[in-house]
């Protein structure tokens, strides 16, 4: 059901309601007759109009505008590019009519989808495990020798028939020693593999937050409402920054310690850190490695705070039912956490303003916020209250192999949910020109075209040895908006040939001839 | 004259059987237990076949392997892989430094015999 069928979906629930036509158009304040138009789809309705009429209806504004559908028909349109359903012909665009006829069903199939994309990942992880892992092949291999060992002694002993009584002996012996030792082996094995934590990464956990997140259009009020409040808790009276009242905050009101570890410590004391920093909420401790820049241990100290005195709060969010299982609301739990240190450091209404003055130049607003370019490009993002809203950006980060570990879609931007995304976006491309902004008008198959802006962030190395963390940090616009950014300067959005041709993802993609195709696209996206 | 074998296998009764069985048929056997230990030993003991196990402690079989075939003067020794079933990879890997043959654990007495035999065949016939 396309978006111009909100009539009928306005009318259905009328019904379901038993209001009558002429009555809800009272109550909206408007001609039975205009009422009318908007049920046969010949009015739109948007703004307050709406708002209104889902409030009558009692349904959410996204669900009363479809808004809800299209993204599950998005989602839907990526199963037929996996190879397991290569044989069979699924048009993308009949999607749209299975989740208007079936929602359940459709919804159903997604998650059985995505429980499977999970399996598959378990599956490849276990496989890579024992194909490479060192432990394991050590053990195997040890094993494998002690077997050796057996038999051949063995083989000695069956087949040599005028063996000495003393070498006889010696090879007993040995059968019995090596057993001893194969028994032990197998058993360090086992307990190996009963260690359980395979480390692995629940994409079904993920997803779920994903979908948690983009229902809410990557906006909470109720989460800026408590950023606000927590703002207001930190002492800043004589202070020149924000870190050291937090800092005050944390251990005076809330008692957590805060520790700074050395960062070339055993591994063993550092493990468990991420982000270069490890909050336990038990022991009320906070400790970042020495590494740790200034707008990390704000952003981390901010976080700290907020999964204590918003924890009730955060609590409710994610009771949603989106979020099936407790590993996916521990997800949820940390980037709601995470989104209040972002909104008490570059609060909604100041940053949305100095967004529009500067044109929302990124540096500038780090700057002005001394903040990380993550946190400005993740804040970007959430600027989506609908009494105020930014510029709506898509969210990607990429490592350097390709592997994107974080996305935010925006409506119409083809970010793919699953696999790599097109190797020409300029994300990938920003790993050439490390710290310098790069910007890219990107034409996807459709004709849509979007400014993509990228940059490389990084995490600092602890020591000489070892290895600085990198991502790229790509935010993009639809092109609509991109006048109201710095971006846009100086690029001439009608000549032809100013935009790159990419695509969402080489599998989803129609430009056959594409040089970059690291793979076939499915059959029917034609010839 | 009697044919040099070099055993360079870290399990002792391994070894031991190994050493006695090939003994058995005519060679005269010497073993190194220790992978830094083996580069020189094959120096002083001028081996007819080395028998290489892959995971030694102190220096991996590979390297040892790209070590005695980078070599002008041991180069020519042909050299027997001791690989774990399974493991593809390391075959390919012994294979392309150059090594004459493998033999994937656990094997049998007369695996290692006839391979052993073959191996000294070939490189007489070559010599």
């Amino acid at each position: 059901m396309s978006a111009s069928a909100i009539g009928y979906r306005i009318r259905e629930r009328r019904r379901e309601l038993g209001i009558t036509q002429v009555n809800l158009a009272d109550r909206l304040g408007i001609s039975a007759s205009y009422m009318n138009l908007i049920e046969s789809n010949k009015r739109a309705v948007g703004g307050t109009l709406l708002a209104k009429l889902a409030h009558l209806l009692e349904l959410e504004t996204d669900i009363l505008t479809g808004a809800v559908e299209r993204r599950l028909s998005d989602d839907l349109r990526e199963l037929p590019a996996d190879p397991l359903l290569s044989h069979i012909r699924l048009e993308p665009d009949t999607a749209n009519e299975l989740v208007a006829r079936f929602p359940d069903w459709s919804r159903a199939m997604l998650t059985l989808y995505r429980a499977y994309l999970d399996n598959n990942q378990s599956v490849a992880m276990l496989s890579d495990r024992l194909n490479r892992d060192p432990l394991l092949q050590e053990s195997v291999h040890r094993m494998l020798t002690h077997i050796s060992s057996i038999r051949s002694s063995a083989e000695i002993l069956n087949d040599v028939a005028d063996l000495e009584p003393t070498r006889r002996t010696r090879f007993v012996s040995a059968i019995h020693d090596e057993s001893t030792q194969l028994s032990e082996a197998a058993q360090h094995l086992v307990s190996y593999f009963e260690q359980g934590d395979m480390g692995n990464r629940s994409m079904a956990a993920t997803e779920e937050v994903d979908d948690f997140i983009i229902a809410n259009n990557n906006y909470f009020a109720k989460l800026e409402a408590a950023a606000n409040e927590l703002r207001r808790s930190f002492d800043t009276q004589g202070r020149r920054n924000l870190g050291g009242a937090v800092s005050e905050f944390l251990q005076n009101r809330l008692g957590i310690s805060i520790d700074i570890i050395d960062s070339s410590s055993d591994e063993k004391l550092t493990a468990g850190y991420k982000n270069q920093c490890l909050f336990d909420r038990n022991r009320k401790r906070l400790a970042f490695l020495a590494n740790a820049p200034s707008t990390t241990r704000r952003f981390q100290m901010i976080r700290a705070a907020a999964l204590e005195t918003s924890a009730d709060l955060i609590d409710v969010l994610i009771t949603d039912q989106r979020l099936s299982s407790s590993e996916s609301r521990e997800r949820a739990r940390q980037a709601l956490a995470s989104y209040i240190a972002g909104a008490v450091i570059l609060p909604y209404d100041q940053f949305l303003e100095d967004a529009e003055k500067c044109r929302y130049d990124i540096e500038i607003l780090r700057q002005k916020y001394d903040a990380g370019y993550e946190q400005v490009c993740h804040r970007l993002v959430t600027l989506r209250d609908p009494r105020a809203e930014g510029i709506p950006f898509a969210f990607l980060r990429a490592d350097p192999s390709g592997h994107t570990s974080k996305r935010f879609p925006q409506f119409g931007f083809p970010l793919p949910r699953y696999g790599h995304a097109c190797p020409l976006w300029n994300v990938f491309s920003a790993f050439q020109t490390p710290f310098r902004v790069a910007r890219q008008l990107a034409e996807f198959p459709s004709g849509r075209r979007f400014l993509m802006i990228s940059r490389t962030v990084t995490k600092r190395a602890g020591a000489f040895h070892s290895q600085p963390v990198l991502f790229a940090v790509m935010v993009a616009c639809d092109v609509l908006h991109a006048d109201r950014t710095v971006y846009s300067d100086g690029i001439d959005f009608d000549s032809p040939g100013t935009a790159t041709a990419v695509g969402p993802t080489c599998r989803l993609c129609a430009r056959h001839e594409c040089s970059h195709r690291q793979e076939p696209a499915i059959s029917i996206l034609g010839e | 004259m009697t044919k040099r074998v070099l055993i360079a296998e870290d399990e002792p009764h391994l070894v031991e059987s190994l050493s006695f069985i090939l003994e058995r048929c005519g060679y005269e056997v010497a073993a190194v237990t220790d992978g830094k230990d083996v580069f020189d030993r094959v120096v002083s003991y001028r081996p007819d076949v080395i028998v290489l196990d892959i995971m030694l402690p102190n220096r991996n079989g590979f390297e040892l392997l790209k070590q005695f075939k980078s070599d002008n003067e041991l180069t020519s020794i042909p050299i027997l892989m001791l690989t774990a079933k399974g493991q593809e990879q390391d075959r390919a890997t012994a294979l392309s430094l150059g090594a004459e043959a493998f033999i994937t654990k656990p094997f049998s007495n007369r695996d290692v015999v006839s391979c052993v035999d073959g191996l000294l065949k070939r490189y007489t016939d070559k010599s």
